[in-house]
């Protein structure tokens, strides 16, 4: 009996009843470190577009031009958040989360070169490549039109009936060679590795 | 309106029903989906019930980039929704495509061309505080005046 009363006097209190029909979790509150759409941060961008080719989602990430100067954009139907703009921008024109913070603190990069392949079973030896690059050209003018140099610093040339590459470092990747190319041999990858800076000086 | 159907309109937008259907998708969303109901965001403290029965819906959620094997089925199932009713897409394949979006893969997004969608939610996937946001916030929009359109 005395149980009853007691449950039946804990109910009837208004507080009970206002927590029993009307209290809710408050909707949770996204944390400060979540990786939400890259913001700007308002450092200049240098339209290097690393955050562009870094990007996995078609269409998420485009550099705009403005009026004084370049912008990147995020287009939120297509970006997936990976974050990865962010960490590719070598100014850090972006900023989500605290991926910033931690690239400083571990001193993490992403690095990333060109690499030159080709397949020398498609490969007619033309020597278009060699010569339409636009930086062996500028290395050696005098280049010739089968390909063959004399000069040893140009990124590729033709020697003993075949294409060698000497300097892939030296590539830009303005892929001029595979556009040149009549039977695609010559494949212009970018490549990118994360580094950090303790294990890059080991 | 009468007062009957005013207080009708109040009480029903505190019974929402949910349905959700995955056309094509790597199945992330439903999981996010699926941590709306969970303790943690308990989706059913505002009154929405997940139940994945179209013919009692209000609320479609459609999930996933548009197969073609779903193109057909996803307007059967959209039918099937009792009036007033709307859809809301969840994460970026219903918008876009996201990464689906490419040469040789068989998707035809967006979802727009099949079904009208009322909310979407990007994201890969959203929060589920997001998709909570997303239903909550459209479903005033088919309760306002949810009596008359009654048939």
């Amino acid at each position: 009996m005395r149980s009853i009363v007691y449950y039946l006097r804990e109910f009837l209190r208004p507080e009970w009843i206002r927590k029993f029909f009307f209290a809710k979790t408050a909707p949770l509150e996204t944390p400060s470190y979540f990786k939400d759409y890259p913001s700007l941060t308002g450092n200049e961008c240098v339209a290097c577009l690393s955050c562009m080719m870094i990007c996995p989602a078609p269409d998420a990430i485009a550099v705009l031009r403005t009026r004084d100067g370049w912008e990147p954009e995020i287009y939120p139907g297509h970006c997936i958040r990976c974050g990865l703009c962010v960490e590719a921008c070598p100014e850090a024109v972006l900023a989500s989360g605290r991926i910033l913070d931690v690239t400083a603190r571990d001193g993490t990069a992403l690095w990333s070169w060109y690499r030159l392949e080709i397949d020398d079973k498609i490969c007619m030896r033309c020597g278009n490549c060699c010569v339409s690059c636009p930086v062996n050209r500028e290395i050696d003018p005098q280049l010739a039109g089968s390909g063959t140099s004399s000069s040893d610093e140009v990124i590729m040339r033709v020697e003993a009936g075949r294409v060698r590459i000497l300097h892939e470092e030296k590539c830009t990747g303005c892929k001029t060679c595979e556009l040149n190319c009549p039977n695609r041999a010559i494949r212009v990858a970018r490549m990118v590795e994360g580094v950090q800076i303790g294990e890059a000086e080991a | 309106m009468s007062i009957l159907q005013k207080i009708k309109n109040t009480v029903r937008s505190r019974s929402i029903h949910v349905s959700y259907v995955d056309v094509g998708s790597c199945n992330g969303c439903d999981i996010e989906v699926l941590a709306c109901l969970a303790p943690r965001y308990d989706i059913e403290q505002y009154g929405i019930y997940v139940h994945n029965n179209p013919r009692e819906a209000d609320v479609l959620l459609v999930i996933g980039s548009v197969t073609p094997q779903w193109v057909d089925k996803l307007h059967d199932i959209w039918e099937k929704i009792p009036e007033p009713k709307v859809a809301v897409a969840i994460g970026n394949c219903p918008i876009s495509g996201c990464v689906y979006n490419r040469r040789g893969t068989l998707t035809s997004p967006p979802v727009e061309k099949y079904i009208p969608i009322a909310a979407q939610v990007p994201g890969c996937p959203p929060r589920p505080t997001e998709i909570l946001n997303a239903i909550l916030s459209v479903a005033p929009l088919i309760f306002k005046d949810y009596e008359e359109k009654q048939p």
